[in-house]
């Protein structure tokens, strides 16, 4: 009986220990990017509001799952590529570009591969990406680059529209010079002066246009070519743990959601994380932005992917990639259904800022009172010089390019004045041309809110 | 004795120099990249990450189902960065660092003691001075083809990662002509080990040659 007893409080002591033995603990490791703004519903927002956390599964298999989630910071894709080969990264996030070369790499092994499970965001047109000159610089458009010094991050998505924008113009390479540059170089040259142009990806440009020091002479939507990121997982991961990946997709729809909830709360909370200006994160997360949050697989993403490879191949001469093999749709649409989200009308629906973002109001963001919006223009203006009348700081202002639908920051835009009409525009040519066939002339910010500056 | 005899005795009898000038090599190449990079970027680094190399290396073999895969993939794990963080913008972007490779230390070592081997060889020969001239310069090139190749610094010109060309690229190269080489690299290494080994051969032979044949004629003969 002794004995009995003995062994039954020696088994019950080891229990605890055996169920630990058999609980698996399962890594989860995002490598994302804080310094990139179209990344941030796979990335930053998951980490700081703990959403994977959220929908991790805890039933079947994952009962006795323990979980280590990390977060791997990176400044670019190329590293987290690597990473994710070495097996310490098993998620990661990355622009189009990286994206492409991170599938080819993969499928260059023998025995590994990553698949491209979701996007997180996109632009139809392909903004996000831009050129920037020095604000005091005389020049306007991209045709004015021949003979001059243009920088670049080489192999990011800006140095492919910066290629294709190059062509499009007909701007041989010969024709200018092309510097390699990071983007926190390119833009300290640009406040510099000591580039004659540099192009970026998001959120630099703006970044450079909110501190005064620089100027889009060209947006990526002018390439027409649609600017998108997305979600990469080791391919081993995802099939011994699906409904992880599944938990992860959920999070980046509800991230989605967050930001779409309360724009003005998500990107103060973003300013926080990662430091870029909540001013110029506004112009991607808020109504309106450059930003479209939405993680369907498109088949114009996949023309698209396919159009950057294209690129890369004849600049880089990177390995060829089976896209059918890469992509797969399986993963995001299980996560819609899981959140009882209608996955084809998604995957139907692409924003176009033309036409999305005709007739929305201007907004002003006053620095003790949040943000304000205003339809018409000679509202906005009559609230920018009331405001600025009693010394309000105002954060920003935001007006929308008529030809492209772009969200503007007021003071960057190139405004004409027709009677008693007022436009806004992102290039100064289109500027022009406005203000001649409509009998107008182009003027400065400050001369439109001088003309509704009430004297006494 | 033949060619390969002499390099066998050469390496007995020189090893501890040899093993001395690998070390050497490979840690000096360090210290000339970070010299570099301060120079060329006019500022000092302001952090420095170890990373746990031996665990990495070990998860690589057990999450790697390939041996023709894990080769390459170990073959870029880093055992220390050492670079400048750029807190202009954001939460920070490296905008270079010096990545310690051990893989790039060990093809390193293997460079500094093959021109050990190299050296101690040429001292005993008596060939022409154009000739020692000519396998000096030989030596000299299979080195830098091989050092160059294994530079191990990182701009971070996004998605860029440790790649020699960013040495290439530092020195005014332009993009285009830096990215079209990068994949070469490899031949230009295995080039300048070819170089090295083909003048290791080659003053080994000489010395053997001059061993085999007598000096003078015997006069007493």
């Amino acid at each position: 009986m002794k004995q009995l007893l003995k062994t039954a409080v020696l088994a019950s002591a080891l229990m605890p220990l055996a169920s630990a033995a058999f609980a698996e603990k399962i890594t989860v490791a995002v490598g994302h990017q804080s310094m990139c703004t179209d990344t941030y519903t796979a990335g930053i927002v998951i980490k700081e509001l703990g959403l994977l956390e959220k929908y991790l599964p805890t039933e079947g298999k994952y009962a006795d799952a323990e979980y280590d989630v990390v977060w791997a910071d990176y400044s670019s894709g190329g590293p987290i590529t690597n990473q994710m080969l070495a097996n310490k990264l098993n998620i990661g996030v990355m622009g189009d570009y990286p994206l492409i070369v991170n599938g080819a790499k993969f499928q260059e092994t023998d025995s590994l591969r990553s698949i491209y499970v979701a996007g997180t965001g996109y632009n139809l047109k392909g903004s996000g990406n831009a050129i920037v000159v020095p604000v005091d610089s005389d020049i306007y458009s991209i045709d004015q680059l021949k003979g001059k010094d243009v920088s670049t991050p080489v192999g990011s998505a800006a140095w492919g529209m910066l290629l294709k924008a190059m062509q499009d113009n007909n701007i041989p390479t010969a024709e200018y010079a092309l510097k390699n540059q990071s983007p926190a170089v390119g833009a300290a040259n640009i406040a510099a002066g000591k580039i004659d142009a540099h192009s970026d990806f998001c959120p630099w440009s703006e970044i450079m246009e909110f501190r005064g020091t620089g100027r889009k002479i060209y947006d990526g939507s002018e390439t027409g070519v649609p600017y998108l990121h997305g979600v990469v997982v080791r391919q081993d991961f995802a099939e011994e743990y699906p409904e992880v990946v599944n938990a992860f997709l959920k999070a980046v729809i509800e991230a989605g959601d967050w930001i779409r909830e309360d724009p003005m709360r998500a990107v103060t909370e973003m300013e926080g994380w990662t430091g870029v200006e909540k001013e110029v994160l506004y112009l991607y997360f808020s109504k309106g932005g450059h930003l479209t949050l939405e993680p369907t697989i498109k088949d114009t993403w996949v023309d698209a992917l396919k159009f950057n490879h294209g690129v890369l191949v004849k600049e880089k001469a990177i390995p060829p990639l089976d896209f059918d093999a890469w992509i797969t749709e399986d993963y995001i649409k299980t996560a819609y259904a899981d959140m009882g989200l209608d996955y084809e009308a998604d995957k139907a629906s692409i924003v176009d800022p033309a036409t999305a973002n005709a007739g929305l109001p201007m907004e002003i963001w006053h620095a003790r009172d949040g943000v304000s919006s205003y339809p018409s223009m000679p509202e906005f203006l009559t609230a920018v010089a009331a405001m600025q009348g009693t010394g309000a700081k105002l954060n920003a202002t935001y007006v929308y390019d008529i030809e492209t639908g772009l969200k503007l920051f007021g003071k960057t835009a190139f405004w004409v004045k027709a009677g008693e009409d007022y436009a806004t525009f992102l290039r100064k040519g289109e500027a022009e041309a406005y203000a001649a066939a409509n009998g107008g002339s182009v003027i400065t910010f400050d001369e439109a809110i001088a003309d509704f500056v009430v004297e006494g | 004795m033949g060619g390969l005899g002499v390099i066998g005795a050469e390496i007995r009898q020189n090893w501890p120099r040899m093993i001395l000038n690998g070390v050497l090599v490979a840690a000096l190449f360090q210290l000339f990249m970070l010299v570099a990079l301060i120079v060329r970027f006019q500022a000092l680094p302001n952090y420095v990450t170890g990373y746990d190399w031996f665990g990495n290396v070990i998860h690589i073999i057990r999450s790697t189902p390939s041996l023709s895969d894990m080769g390459p993939i170990i073959w870029e794990e880093w055992l220390l960065e050492v670079g400048h963080m750029n807190y202009d913008y954001g939460a920070g972007i490296s905008e270079w660092s010096l990545n310690v490779i051990p893989s790039r230390l060990f093809v390193l070592f293997v460079l500094g003691a093959m021109m050990a081997l190299c050296l101690g060889l040429m001292r005993g020969d008596t060939c022409s001075r154009t000739a020692s001239g000519s396998m000096r310069a030989a030596t000299g090139l299979g080195a830098l083809l091989i050092a160059m190749t294994n530079a191990t610094m990182s701009w971070v010109v996004c998605c860029a990662t440790p790649t020699w060309v960013v040495g290439l690229a530092m020195l005014g190269l332009g993009v285009s002509s830096s990215l079209a080489l990068e994949r070469v690299g490899p031949v230009f290494s295995i080039f300048g080990f070819a170089l090295l080994v083909a003048m290791i051969f080659t003053l080994a032979w000489r010395r053997a040659r001059q061993t085999a044949e007598p000096k003078g004629a015997l006069s007493n003969a």
